[in-house]
């Protein structure tokens, strides 16, 4: 183990990351963010406004704001932008309709100053629902391929079951630590 | 006769002065762990078995007739009993706070027996003790059927689901026809989009449940927080908010805070509509208080919500509460 290793590790130990998770309405944000700190995902109701987590995880801590995803509280998820290390996009693989309207969401978030140093990971979503589309699907109608601004990558997962939840969150974990820890 | 009742209830209270001397000792110990872990599995058993042993040779009553006799009806006396019956080492007693309705009487019976009680010597015993039973019992079965209802989720195949639905928005907006089934016109009454059916979520049909009750039974009211709701600076989503305190009510009845309250309100078992009263209760007052506290945006939401939660247990751990909806005359 060299010292620049040592050195790395130390610093990740102090480090935080803010991670931002948005989408529309009914994705499944609060969902995840409850199932993944272990809590009951049972009795969710519509968020309004936002809710913050703090959790440890692989010794980083994570502060996860979730923002409710109503039409009309779009406008104030960019209040919430400011130093995000990751954005966490969170899609109904269930909720065909809107997939257009998804995407366009998304591409303005892309186009964000303020998000530009950011990491994206698609969570495509309720992939235990009959009807979901899957997680390729998703990437085509998203036209993920054609982001060359972000590192990006989409996981399909289930916030009910919790499947693929923590793969999804450990990539994104590494790929933040390989960007801003190494930088400095 | 009074005074005897009297000296009763001083004795019940001992226990509340071995609690106080608890924390006293408490705060003043250096291992807190160590000092519950003792207390709780040597020193209360033990304590409270000498109490009751020492009470009920100097009394003649035994620990449910002495409650049933000093205290008030309500939540005073209902707790006390519960805690009495649920901390006993008898098996009938135990099972008596889950008996059935139709039940209760055999099991006051079965208790009598157990305890010796004449009801002779106690006539007013029985009727106390079974309408204790009825609460606390009601309250699990209450518990039951509200958790059914809200595992049920909001189903758009079900005719009498989308007709509910339907009514709703009739009892909020009596002067507007809804265009069709999926609009943009749902947001008037505060869904997110333009197909509530996915935003029942976890509340399910509890929540449009809630929502009816309060539109039918309180119309007036609820048309004019709806008009609240409308405020172009101090506005939310009321359907949606509606909901979450559906989610609030809830999460108060499964912790068992909501106890005080029924014990004190439902004279013999809680029963749905007492649930959708409070919810009603709930609705009325968190829009006061909201506007009250003149939030900066919608984006408050979850901070006003914690301190209102806040502000309601702090009301339900009071002896006497009592949450239900008067209507400021001025609107």
């Amino acid at each position: 183990m060299g010292l620049l290793t040592i050195l790395k590790k130390m610093k990740h130990k102090e480090r935080e990351m803010r991670l931002l998770m948005l989408g529309l309405d009914n994705a499944g944000k609060t969902t995840i963010l409850k199932k993944f700190n272990g809590e009951d995902v049972s009795t969710i109701s519509p968020t309004l406004g936002f809710n913050i987590k703090t959790l440890e995880h692989r010794g980083f801590k994570l502060n996860i704001w979730d923002v409710g995803g109503q039409k009309s509280l779009r406008s104030y998820w960019r209040n919430y932008f400011e130093s995000t290390d990751g954005l966490v996009w969170v899609v109904d693989s269930a909720d065909r309709l809107r997939l257009e309207d998804c995407k366009q969401e998304l591409n303005a978030l892309l186009i964000e100053e303020r998000l530009a140093g950011a990491t994206l990971l698609v969570f495509a979503n309720k992939q235990d629902l009959p009807g979901a589309l899957s997680k390729d699907a998703i990437r085509e109608a998203l036209a993920l391929d054609s982001i060359k601004t972000h590192h990006w990558c989409i996981i399909g997962c289930s916030a009910v079951t919790g499947e693929n939840l923590l793969t999804g969150v450990d990539w994104l974990l590494d790929d933040i630590a390989a960007r801003i820890f190494t930088l400095d | 006769m009074h005074s005897s009742t009297a000296y009763f209830l001083d004795s019940i209270d001992i226990i509340d002065y071995i609690d106080r001397c608890k924390r006293l000792l408490r705060a003043n110990t250096g291992d807190v762990k160590m000092f519950d872990y003792i207390w709780q599995h040597l020193f209360t058993p033990f304590l409270r078995f000498w109490f009751k042993w020492f009470l009920r040779h100097f009394t003649g009553k035994c620990e449910l007739q002495r409650i049933c006799g000093g205290y008030r009806p309500g939540a005073a006396r209902t707790l006390r009993a519960e805690y009495s019956l649920e901390s006993s080492k008898n098996k009938v007693l135990r099972a008596a706070v889950s008996a059935e309705e139709d039940k209760v009487e055999e099991c006051a019976m079965a208790i009598m027996k157990e305890k010796k009680v004449s009801s002779q010597k106690d006539p007013a015993f029985k009727t106390s003790l079974q309408v204790c039973l009825m609460q606390i019992s009601g309250y699990k079965i209450l518990y039951g059927s509200v958790e059914e209802l809200r595992k049920q989720p909001f189903d758009c195949e079900n005719n009498s689901h989308e007709t509910m639905l339907l009514r709703l928005w009739d009892l909020l907006m009596p002067s507007t026809k809804l265009e069709s089934r999926i609009t943009k016109q749902w947001g008037d009454i505060g869904f997110q989009g333009d197909d509530p059916k996915t935003d029942f979520r976890g509340m399910g049909m509890l929540g449009l449940t809630n929502l009816i009750f309060f539109s039918e039974k309180y119309t007036d009211v609820a048309r004019q927080v709806l008009s609240h709701s409308g405020h172009p600076k101090l506005g939310y989503s009321y359907a949606i908010v509606g909901i979450n305190l559906t989610e609030m009510v809830f999460s108060l009845l499964r912790s068992g805070a909501l106890k005080p309250h029924f014990y004190n309100t439902a004279f013999q078992s809680p029963k749905m509509e007492h649930f959708h009263q409070l919810y009603c209760y709930f609705a009325y007052e968190f829009d006061k208080f909201w506007v009250e506290e003149k939030p900066e945006s919608i984006m408050e939401f979850n901070r006003y919500r914690e301190k209102f939660h806040e502000k309601m247990k702090g009301l339900l751990q009071q002896p006497d509460v009592s949450l239900c909806l008067t209507v400021d005359s001025k609107p």
